[in-house]
């Protein structure tokens, strides 16, 4: 397995006022191709931001972000853009998906951003949602919802798949249906990144990297991964 | 501290409350302003008619005797009467002045703008306020009048105002005064002349044949008054209510009485009642919907306002702050600025609207104290207004007081209702583009606030309609008039009374296309008898006559009449039927029968030709003759009272159409105006309900020019649909203005180009796709970090 994303130095200081507050200061980070990763660490520790930075939502201050060949941290607007059509998906803790569009609408959405895309069927039914495809989003569970967001995101095929809490809404039951969603994906190549402050679930992941105050504060392989059934929060 | 707070979000949000402000402020002032207007035209002439005493019934004769005089003094209920001598006459610089040579000035009193008051002992002029201004004279001047062989030098006494002159024209096809070549004139009777009287003893039938010193004999220096001719007699009837019972007892008592004509039907009343009755329609539509479209305006602005605040009052629930405590604290926002805002409405709307439009009216009117009036009914518009404020306030805030301030906390999160967007699911939808299926679904969900985006751009595109459709209307109405009836560069109007060799001389040289007018009474079924004319004539092709669709149409056969379209809807008049008239001033009755419709913008009358006029028996006398003639150099024509060259008819009506442009920019401004800040109000709406999604889109990897584009498209959608609904309803409201509006006896209908449908069309929907395309820039700015987080 390659490395597919590198990070150098990787800095973010946010203004606000005359206050200047680093939410990452310096991160250096090696992830693999295929790898499940989760990064843990408390309300503030900067892992949002370091998603936001990989996924091309947010600028750095300073360093470099690498994903495949690419300096993503050099990109342009435009570039960016192109990006987050085409390489990275995105699952949001509170969905995020079209609340005016059917579930089979939502992820046939990507075919509006890039010509890469899956079969919509095909993903839905790879989700379990194929029977929910004409239903709209507030006709589903909280769980249900998770997946179109999931389909939504593997629906562009794209190399990593950034996860922002994806089980913080949900119960214990539905989010472990979640994740052996998102680990599938993994088998099956994609990076995927979960961020969250939730450590059981880091139990289940191939690396694991804990971040505070701005910094990485361990990044550790996880040789013998749990099975995800046996996680219960 | 909660006042702090207010005042701080006030200056925070300054737009939008310079929105509300000036909305609220716009819309009270247009409508108080308008009413103001019209509610002071009412006024300012019933107290001029009131304190200047205008009469009640003009009685018109060949000679009106004291002992006439006094019988008609004599008669029950009337309080007074006095005569005149109307004549029209011709200034040294050949403009045309109508001249009341009277006895006493009890009634129709003078109100003197400038100089002395009446005083039958003194020589001089009392001159018309306008006429005078429009020529430069003043009191002290002198000005030379000529009727017939009378010619008199008079020095101006007096500037003077008449309640029944408000409004004077040479005749019905003028439309717009002409002050610079028309006016009247006051003198006293004492000023007509000896040889003016000799004059008119020569050719009376009582002298006639007498040898000319047996004339002078007879009538001498000292008793010629007692010969003079007044040929009207005002009465001034002590009992409104008695007006009627008075005419009729003329009618049977008083032999000289020709025609009685009561004040309210007199050309100078009625064309200044017809203003106010059109303006009291302008007032209820043009205000009304200024009104409404400003309001939907306030409440989408205050609507915004207060659920921008939403957080807020999450919190200030959070801390415990009664419910009713932040209500009262949202209340305030809009109360106090509407408040404001309706109280300086009103203020500009009665000095600035009321006053400049009775301003225009008062240079077309001469009626002096001109001044708009204010009435309780603008008062309960402005409050009116503060209160739907205040309940919009309300409700938006109780709304969201109802969530529990967890809920509130959060930024919304649209509710979606699968089962009422199912439709969108099947079918044909299935193949619309993801913008148009996000767009339909975003209608359907928010039906309230499309509907507001649609009343408010349908209302301006109707208002451009319908401001540009009364332009195109009236330019119509002038071709029609002039270029299709009027087949005639000029129209001599023959003094009365001229003998058969005299007409004839007149036709020899400028043509036999003639015509007569004849005051008529038509007596309905129940006998009841109405004032009316017949046109007799014998213009050929010179006089033309159009149908209801304005295509021209033949003259009436030789047996029967035509009556205008309006008059015969009026009065239920059908083909075939019959009506019962008599010439004022002769008793027979004749009963024709109406042979056709025609119809004309102007007069409401019947029409016959000379060989059926000559059928009944009544002898031809023309009074109009109509050439092509080239008399563009020539002043004056003996035995011509007024030559009317068609051209300065139509300059005329350009006169008046130019200050319908004004007010028409103005209505078109506002009107943008008002639309524009109604799409940009629920624009900024849709779009803070939608950040988040178009957030998510961008994660996504939407171009910014893709989620512009979904947010424009429905924008676009509601101007096309507002301009699919406006133009029609432009033309209706266009159409109703000129039929309820316009004085009975003018026939307008709505008549709009394509140019202005397409103009409106292009004009409604720039405006509503340059303040989308305004809003849609805010897209680029979207911080998708931000706007997810603040969702969390």
């Amino acid at each position: 397995m390659g490395k597919i994303i590198e990070l150098k130095n990787v800095k973010k200081t946010y203004v606000i006022g005359e206050q200047q507050f680093n939410a990452l200061d310096g991160v250096d980070l090696e992830i693999d191709q295929g790898e499940f990763v989760v990064i843990l660490g408390p309300s503030g520790a900067g892992k949002s931001t370091l998603l936001n930075l990989l996924g091309g939502m947010d600028k750095v201050t300073s360093g470099s972000i690498f994903v495949g060949e690419n300096e993503v941290s050099k990109y342009s607007d435009k570039e960016l853009t192109r990006y987050r059509a085409n390489e990275v998906g995105f699952i949001f803790q509170f969905y995020n998906i079209m609340p005016t569009l059917t579930v089979e609408e939502n992820v046939n959405l990507i075919k509006d951003v890039t010509n890469t895309s899956k079969d919509a069927k095909e993903v839905l039914d790879s989700v379990g949602l194929l029977k929910h495809a004409n239903k709209f989003p507030q006709e589903l569970s909280g769980g249900e919802q998770q997946r179109v967001s999931i389909a939504r995101a593997i629906m562009k095929n794209p190399k990593v798949l950034l996860c922002d809490e994806p089980t913080g809404a949900l119960d214990s039951k539905t989010g472990v249906e979640v994740l052996k969603l998102l680990r599938t994906q993994a088998d099956n190549d994609t990076t995927v990144i979960i961020v969250t402050h939730n450590s059981l679930i880091a139990e289940v992941a191939d690396r694991v990297i804990r971040i505070k105050n701005g910094k990485v504060e361990s990044n550790e392989k996880n040789e013998h991964p749990k099975d995800i059934d046996e996680v219960k929060w | 501290m909660l006042i702090k707070k207010m005042f701080r979000d006030i200056c925070k949000n300054l737009s939008q409350f310079i929105t509300i402000f000036l909305m609220v402020m716009i819309g009270v002032m247009a409508y108080s302003g308008i009413k103001a207007y019209m509610d002071g035209m009412s006024k300012t002439s019933e107290t001029f008619y009131t304190e200047n005493n205008l009469f009640d019934l003009n009685l018109i004769g060949a000679n009106f005797t004291t002992d006439d005089l006094k019988d008609i003094k004599e008669i029950d209920n009337v309080k007074d009467a006095e005569r005149k001598l109307y004549l029209t006459g011709v200034t040294d610089n050949n403009k045309t002045l109508l001249m009341s040579f009277i006895e006493s000035n009890n009634i129709c009193k003078f109100y003197v703008v400038d100089g002395e008051a009446f005083d039958a002992n003194k020589s001089g002029v009392w001159l018309d306020e306008f006429y005078a201004k429009e020529n430069d004279i003043h009191v002290g001047d002198e000005i030379l009048v000529k009727y017939e062989s009378m010619e008199l030098h008079e020095k101006v006494l007096g500037l003077i105002n008449v309640p029944d002159h408000l409004y004077d024209t040479r005749d019905e096809s003028e439309l717009y005064p002409d002050r610079k070549e028309f006016g009247f004139a006051y003198l006293s009777a004492n000023e007509i002349t000896r040889d003016y009287v000799i004059d008119l003893a020569k050719n009376s039938q009582d002298m006639a044949g007498l040898d000319e010193s047996i004339i002078f004999n007879i009538i001498t220096e000292d008793n010629y008054k007692d010969y003079i001719i007044f040929n009207y007699v005002m009465v001034d009837v002590d009992d409104v209510d008695k007006v009627n019972e008075v005419k009729e007892e003329i009618e049977d008592k008083i032999e000289s009485a020709v025609a009685i004509v009561k004040a309210e039907d007199t050309a100078s009343y009625v064309t200044y009642q017809g203003e106010i009755d059109e303006g009291k329609t302008y007032v209820g539509v043009f205000s009304g919907l200024f009104l409404f479209i400003a309001m939907l305006s306030v409440i989408t602005t205050m609507t915004r306002v207060v659920k921008n605040q939403r957080t807020q009052i999450g919190t200030l629930k959070a801390l415990g702050f009664s419910n009713a405590k932040i209500l009262m604290h949202y209340i305030g926002y809009g109360f106090w600025i509407s408040l404001v805002a309706a109280v300086v409405g009103l203020v500009l709307g009665y000095f600035g609207i009321g006053n400049v439009f009775i301003g225009l009216e008062m240079a077309f009117f001469e009626i002096p104290n001109g001044a708009p009036a204010m009435n309780s009914g603008s008062y309960a518009v402005a409050i009116g207004v503060v209160l739907a404020v205040v309940l919009i306030s309300y409700i938006t805030c109780r709304s969201i007081l109802k969530e529990n301030p967890a809920e509130t906390l959060r930024n919304k999160i649209p509710n979606v209702k699968g089962k009422s967007l199912n439709i969108t699911t099947k079918g044909l939808f299935k193949k619309l583009s993801f913008s148009s299926k996000w767009n339909i679904r975003d209608i359907v969900r928010n039906k309230m606030r499309t509907f507001m985006a649609l009343a408010g751009v349908v209302g301006c595109c109707m208002l451009i309609v319908c401001a540009l459709g009364m332009l195109d209307s009236m330019n119509f109405f002038v071709d029609l008039q002039f270029s299709t009836l009027y087949n005639f560069d000029y129209k001599l109007n023959l003094k009365e009374g001229l003998s058969s060799s005299d007409v004839k001389a007149i036709t020899d040289k400028y043509g036999d296309a003639t015509s007569q007018s004849l005051g008529i009474e038509i007596k309905n079924d129940n006998g009841e008898k109405e004032a009316n004319n017949i046109f007799v004539t014998d213009a050929k092709d010179y006089v033309r006559f159009v149908n209801r669709k304005n295509k021209i149409i033949d003259k009436p056969e030789d047996n029967g009449v035509f009556v205008t379209q309006k008059l015969a809807e009026t009065k239920g008049y059908k083909l075939g039927d019959t009506i019962t008239w008599h010439i004022y001033g002769d008793d027979k009755y004749y009963t024709s029968q109406i042979i056709g419709f025609n119809k004309d913008p102007q007069n409401q009358n019947v029409t016959m030709t000379r060989a059926y006029l000559e059928s009944l028996g009544i002898e031809y006398k023309p009074n109009a003759i109509y050439t092509n003639m080239n008399l563009s150099e020539t002043k004056e024509i003996k035995n011509i009272e007024t030559i009317q060259d068609i051209e300065s008819l139509k300059e005329g009506m350009t006169g008046m159409l130019s200050m319908m442009k004004t007010m028409l920019v103005l209505i078109i401004g506002i009107a943008v105006l008002l639309g524009a800040i109604i799409i940009y109000n629920l624009g900024i709406l849709s779009y803070t309900e939608k950040q988040y999604q178009f957030a998510t889109l961008k994660v996504l990897g939407f171009k910014d020019s893709q989620i512009k584009n979904i947010f424009v498209k429905q924008n676009n959608w509601i101007a096309i649909l507002s301009i699919i609904i406006g133009l029609p309803l432009g033309f209706y409201l266009t159409d109703w203005l000129f039929k309820t509006a316009i004085e009975e006896h003018y026939d307008f209908g709505a008549s709009i180009t394509v140019q202005t449908y397409i103009i409106a069309a292009i004009g409604t929907f720039v405006v509503s796709y340059l303040v989308s395309k305004f809003l849609a820039r805010k897209i680029k700015n979207i911080d998708m970090v931000t706007s997810l987080k603040a969702n969390e």
